[in-house]
This record gives C-alpha cells, sequence and structure tokens, in this order.
C-alpha cells in the first residue's frame, strides 16, 4: 500500500507575547549606547575685515602674557592659572573698561590660551582680544 | 450621623501598559539615536567652566592635531585652502560658527594662523571646543582606575 504524504500545515501568526521584550531588548540597548551630542566650547568673536580698530587708552588695558614654558604674566608679573581670576575680577572692580589682551607664544600649548580664555570668562571679562606673540618672547 | 469611608488604595502596577511605553521609549531612542563615526583628528581637548552649548547646525568643525595637522570636515587642509573652503560654507550657513577641536598640546602658533584665514574668510564666530571640567575629571579618574 503506497503511504499518503502528510502535509504539515504552517502557523501563518506572529508570538506577540514574546515582542515586548524584544522591544526592551532592543530599548535597553539604545539606552546604553545613545550619546546626546552636545557641542560645548567657549564662543568668541573675532574681528572681520571690515571692522575698524578702535584706539584704547594704555591704563584700559591688561595684558596676560602666555609663554612657550607654560609660564604666565599679568603685565610682566608671573602669576599662576588660578590667580588670574581674582586680579582681573579686581582690575575690573577698578575699571569696569579694562581690555584684556592675551598675548600668547606661537609656540605656547593652544590649552594654555584655554586655560587664560576660561578664567577671564569666569571673571566676567567681557572686552577680550586674541594677540600672537612677536619675537622670541622671553619674559 | 456618618462615619467617613476609608478607601482602601490598590498597590498594583498596571503591567499591560508597560509594552506600549517601551514601543514608544524605543521609538524616541531609535529616532534621536546617532552612531557618531571617528571624524577628524584625534585630539585630546582643553578643559573649561565657561563652556556653553552650541548649535550643532551651524558648526563647522576645524580639527588640529598634536602635530599641527589641519581637517576640516574630515579632509585634511592646508592653511592656505581654509578660506577657500570656509567661504563656500559660509554662503550656504550664513551664521557658521568654526569650532576649534583643537589638541591643548597643539602650537598656538597654527590656530593663530587658522584664525587669521578664517577672518579673510570673513567667519568671524568661533568657539573653543573643550570638555567640561566635571567630565573631564570623571573621565580622568575612570583612566586612573
Amino acid at each position: 500500500m503506497k503511504k499518503l504524504s502528510v502535509r504539515s500545515r504552517l502557523s501563518t501568526q506572529l508570538s506577540l507575547p514574546s515582542t515586548s521584550d524584544i522591544a526592551f531588548l532592543l530599548l535597553i540597548f539604545f539606552l546604553a549606547t545613545t550619546i546626546f551630542d552636545l557641542e560645548q566650547g567657549i564662543y568668541m568673536v573675532l574681528p572681520g575685515q571690515q571692522s575698524q580698530s578702535v584706539r584704547v587708552r594704555r591704563d584700559n588695558i591688561t595684558i596676560v602674557k602666555a609663554y612657550a614654558d607654560g609660564s604666565i604674566t599679568i603685565d610682566d608679573k608671573a602669576i599662576a592659572v588660578s590667580q588670574i581670576r581674582t586680579i582681573i575680577q579686581g582690575r575690573l572692580a577698578r575699571n569696569d573698561k579694562t581690555v584684556v589682551v592675551i598675548e600668547t607664544h606661537p609656540e605656547a600649548d593652544y590649552g594654555l590660551m584655554v586655560d587664560i580664555l576660561d578664567e577671564l570668562r569666569l571673571a566676567e571679562a567681557r572686552t577680550i582680544s586674541l594677540k600672537t606673540m612677536l619675537g622670541n618672547g622671553v619674559p | 450621623m456618618a462615619f467617613g469611608q476609608t478607601q482602601k488604595a490598590t498597590s498594583q502596577i498596571p503591567v499591560a501598559s508597560m509594552a506600549d511605553i517601551a514601543f514608544l521609549l524605543l521609538i524616541f531612542f531609535i529616532s534621536t539615536t546617532i552612531f557618531r563615526m571617528e571624524e577628524g583628528l584625534p585630539v585630546a581637548l582643553p578643559r573649561a567652566e565657561t563652556a556653553q552649548r552650541q548649535e550643532r547646525e551651524l558648526i563647522m568643525h576645524v580639527w588640529i592635531d598634536k602635530q599641527g595637522h589641519i581637517a576640516i570636515n574630515d579632509r585634511v587642509v592646508a592653511v592656505e585652502d581654509i578660506a577657500g573652503v570656509v567661504m563656500k560654507v559660509l554662503q550656504e550657513k550664513p551664521g557658521l560658527i568654526v569650532a576649534f577641536n583643537a589638541d591643548e598640546r597643539c602650537p598656538y602658533s597654527v590656530v593663530s594662523d587658522v584664525m587669521e584665514e578664517l577672518k579673510k574668510a570673513n567667519a568671524v564666530r568661533v568657539s573653543f571646543t573643550s570638555e567640561p571640567e566635571a567630565a573631564a575629571n570623571a573621565a580622568a579618574d575612570a583612566n586612573a582606575e
């Protein structure tokens, strides 16, 4: 006698209870891997080509110099980065028109300039000028 | 005299809606996740307390590594070419902010040269990208462990 082939019926249903488990697994994956990309930085506006040079009185200028060896001076007096805030705050209290010039040696670390800029922002100095030191800049 | 009836608060959490919440959160994370590819040059950013959040859409990244190599949005460029590249982008985005992603150990002269080129292109809005102090300290602690 010939054997009849048995046809198995394929189920067309999706197993729904496991979808929430998959959703939770994917959720954990995305929670763990998501990075909210935030751009953070110290914002500045540079003088453009159309900008006109402004004359500032010598008494209103405070020059912060950053040297290649990592040393810093304010008006030729050696100081530490942590002292900048207090000194500038004092000068701004005496004269609110104070313009701070950061004069950086070409071989100095960029990080040093950012440290000074950060301290000036903390001291709430509004007018900051960036300058590159000419010559060898030996203090 | 009417006595106040005490109501018994139910202590069950409705679990039936949990899957819906999971799906909603899932859709949120799928749509907001950005898988960041490594771009630019490897840099160790300086730390700053006064760093502010910048608008991502307007930012153009300039990468400067420890050796002073410059890259703009994935492409290594020479200092002389920066003004031309920036001018083109500036025409499309007038409020462009150029973000300096420079290594804290890179020589300042390179940053200064780039700024001069930006002035030529009239791209005056810049941002010195830095890591917030707290995040930087946490990363340093993790490395120490």
